[in-house]
């Protein structure tokens, strides 16, 4: 069965993706519950443990978002059992009023939040580094550095987190969530058992929040002085030159010295938070120079110097803070030899070329129904005569209407924000608001905003487009997935509200649409459209390829008018001297473009 | 010590692949590694997968270092020259995958400047595709550029370790299918591999 590779016996070694060795982390450390919203470079965590949870008997649940997911957990490790939530970096964002809360309270079964940093980007809208959000929260920072430390310092957490009665964050990032390699897997510990006890600690009214203060002073001091910093940090190398290094970055660091050839004394940190700090002067006061390479802010710099400077430690430092290594983007070893040939004084091109190739932006998949309701939007404010309409859009595969042709979205930051921000262009634009949400965005931080909306009498037009499942991290559930859970619908959900102008599409259907849109957009009060037709790459992995039909252009028929490549825009078109054609590999088969409303010459039609 | 980049599009099976060989290269107690890129687009986005077999930590090769290059796409591969090293190898299978952003504008795809940047290396053609199609299933295409790698003795992996990661990571319903792709995409004959090597 798939993924049985993480239920092999101890000593027994796989080639795994660091996500699916975060699995077999919570496996060996015998967790009973995890909760997540799924985000990526996190995402496949959920994907394995979705399939897995009954085997190795883990209750698992996809929550509405991380906040919800981190009181899942929490709750359950107040029952004594060990418990996980995981999430990507900008998760932790939505999840922060509990967890910064829940340092005070402490854990009674070991507790471990998941962040996986994407720092460059890959598929985020900042690179935040979350060590400084595990730091102001005041819960213990761990970092690995590749899949086999992801599953070992997993394991090591739960021991720490349950021993002193504080919650841990682990900080992963993409490069390591991302990496496969070999794992050997260990010993699978047993769970704990459910001993829930009634405590003053859960409460955080203020009086015992007041206690709770000195608590995580006390927790964090028996970390500092605990066996895990001699298991989760290390040193080698013989030189003067010391480096302080951690998480990704360390992988980089022994091959950009090779390159240089230049030789570092190495201190890897795995516990970053609290420091071991007399080891770590130790190591500072031997050395004559200290760099500090990191993957994302200058998180063990700040702290290392902090130290350095109440001990009138005085070295040369090199970092981000004094400018020698770049705060921004992930590093790389070509990226480490540059900054370190500079503080060496060693020669180092890297040796790229540019060739100037066209772009390939991010585009809707064939058969999108994105694409559908994009066109049918754009069409409805052209037939309208609304020009420069403000579009806000929010996070998910339909942020990428912001590219062309469709060029719909001009405002999006953060889950849910499309909708609170179309409240404030209400207030005072001229330009008439039309906003996109999906379906998963919608649950997880729609509904507040669409209260708001609602309450304060804004009027613009919002599009939920509900392809019925979380598609862009990969078809999690969302919460009308059903069975075996319980369906939630949306438009009832909408006119729970009280707001009156809901209607609902197909968009493949786009006559319909088209009319649907336009009636609301002449509506003199908030309008809500939901665009509902089910995600094309579910809609492929439940149908035999054989019942896909692929569509060609009827070349005698065709005008070249390019109505079809210009404003509909599907992947599988392409031109070649002129004519347009259909990529059959490429074809979904949806027929959306053999509709009149794209091609007014009947030249789209089935292939035989 | 062997780098490969793979270089295409989403949706063409690559990371099946870079999964096989870094399996491949596990089952014979080597060391392996595995990044990938793929952004936000769920198909039809560019994607890199990096594979490092032997005592590697990083898994993202540097610049001008990749052994070989499997361009999955003609755009694709031009796009990630810049990892592979001079006397680096590619195995190009001959798909294009026109990017909208051309098709939006009635361009045709750019097959001049990349078979230009492709020219300062020795490129060998895989048609993956079509051997794909021959056995009845596009989707095996992947796995005949397994075999095409393979073949050219670069990898120094042994048949049966490919032949059993393939196993490993295909229900079994596809071995057939997939044996038989990994045996078309060898295109190299023996004397050719020798002068690779």
């Amino acid at each position: 069965m798939e993924y049985d590779l993480l239920l092999g016996s101890e000593g027994k070694i796989e080639f795994l993706l660091g996500n699916e060795a975060v699995v077999r982390g919570l496996y060996e450390a015998g967790v009973s519950v995890a909760a997540a919203y799924p985000g990526t470079p996190s995402s496949e965590i959920g994907d394995v443990l979705y399939k897995l949870s009954d085997r190795i008997g883990i209750k698992f649940e996809f929550s509405t978002n991380e906040k919800v997911a981190l009181e899942v957990a929490s709750a359950a490790s107040a029952g004594g059992l060990r418990s996980f939530v995981f999430m990507k970096h900008v998760g932790l964002n939505v999840a922060m009023d509990s967890f910064v809360s829940l340092s005070g309270a402490g854990v009674k079964g070991g507790m471990v939040v998941f962040s996986a940093d994407d720092p460059s980007m890959h598929s985020s809208q900042n690179e935040q580094d979350n060590r400084f959000l595990g730091k102001f929260a005041r819960t213990i920072v761990i970092e690995p550095s590749s899949p086999q430390e992801l599953k070992d310092y997993i394991v090591h957490a739960f021991d720490i987190s349950e021993e002193v009665g504080h919650p841990v964050l682990i900080r992963s990032v993409t490069r390591i969530s991302h990496v496969r390699a070999p794992v050997r897997l260990g010993e699978v510990k047993k769970k704990n058992e459910w001993k829930y006890k009634k405590s003053a600690s859960l409460v955080l009214l203020p009086e015992n929040a007041y206690k709770a203060q000195m608590s995580i002073v006390n927790r964090l001091e028996k970390v500092r002085s605990s066996k895990y910093n001699a298991i989760l940090n290390s040193v080698y190398g013989d030189s003067s030159t010391l480096i302080i290094t951690s998480g990704a970055a360390y992988n980089y660091i022994d091959e950009a010295l090779q390159m240089l050839n230049v030789k570092a004394r190495i201190l890897k940190i795995g516990l970053s938070f609290p420091l071991d700090q007399e080891m770590i002067l130790g190591e500072v006061e031997k050395a004559e120079r200290v760099i500090f390479v990191e993957e994302g802010g200058p998180f063990l710099e700040e702290q290392v110097l902090s130290l350095c400077a109440i001990r009138s430690i005085n070295k040369k430092f090199y970092g981000k803070i004094n400018g020698s290594i770049s705060t921004s983007y992930e590093m790389d070893v070509d990226r480490v030899a540059g900054f370190l040939s500079e503080i060496y004084g060693m020669p180092f091109q890297t040796k790229t070329q540019n060739l100037n190739l066209p772009e390939r932006a991010p585009v809707l998949c064939p058969g999108c129904p994105h694409r559908a309701t994009y066109y049918v939007a754009k069409l409805a404010m052209k037939q309208r005569g609304i020009q420069n309409a403000i579009v806000p859009t929010d996070i998910g595969c339909y942020s990428l209407g912001y590219y062309e042709p469709y060029q719909l979205g001009d405002y999006c930051f953060s889950m849910g924000s499309s909708i609170g921000s179309s409240s404030g262009f209400t207030m005072e634009a001229k330009e008439r608001v039309v906003s996109f949400i999906g379906d998963s965005t919608f649950f997880h931080a729609g509904i507040p905003g669409l209260i708001n909306a609602y309450h304060n009498d804004h009027n613009f037009v919002l599009v939920i487009m509900d392809n019925y499942v979380t598609a862009m991290t990969g078809g999690q559930p969302t919460p009308e997935t059903t069975p075996p859970f319980k369906r939630v619908d949306i438009e009832s959900v909408v006119r729970g509200i009280g707001i009156k102008n809901v209607y609902s599409m197909d968009p493949y259907d786009l006559k319909n649409s088209l009319d649907t849109f336009k009636k609301a957009l002449d509506s003199n009060e908030l309008a809500v459209i939901i665009s509902k037709r089910e995600c094309a790459l579910e809609v492929d992995r439940k149908r035999a390829p054989s019942e896909a039909k692929v569509f060609q252009i009827n070349q005698d028929k065709c005008n070249l008018c390019y109505n079809c490549v210009k404003n509909f825009a599907c992947a599988a078109f392409y031109v070649d001297e002129g004519r347009v054609y259909i990529d059959p590999e490429l074809c979904d088969g949806c027929s959306v473009c053999s509709e009149p409303l794209v091609c007014p010459f009947n030249a789209i039609e089935v292939k035989p | 010590m062997v780098s490969l980049v793979l270089a295409g599009v989403g949706g063409q099976g690559i990371i099946t692949v870079a999964n096989i060989v870094g399996k491949a290269a596990l089952i014979e107690g080597k060391n392996a590694l595995m990044t990938e890129l793929h952004g936000m687009a769920q198909r039809g986005g560019k994607i890199v997968v990096e594979v490092r077999i032997g005592d590697y930590k990083s898994a993202i090769i540097p610049a001008r270092s990749a052994d070989i290059m499997l361009a999955f796409e003609e755009l694709e591969g031009a796009r990630n020259l810049s990892k592979l090293k001079e006397s680096g190898v590619i195995l190009l299978n001959r798909r294009m995958i026109h990017p909208v952003s051309l098709t939006m504008k009635i361009q045709d795809y750019p097959e001049r400047i990349i078979a230009e940047a492709l020219s300062k290396y020795k490129t060998i053609n895989v048609e993956a595709d079509q051997i794909a199609m021959n056995l009845g299933n596009r989707r095996v295409a992947n796995t005949a550029m397994v075999g095409a790698t393979f073949s050219t003795g670069l990898l120094n992996l042994r048949e049966e370790s490919l032949i059993t990661a393939i196993k490993e990571s295909l229900p079994e319903k596809h071995w057939d299918i997939n044996t038989k792709a990994f045996e078309q995409g060898k295109i190299l004959p023996a004397f050719e591999t020798a002068k690779v090597a």
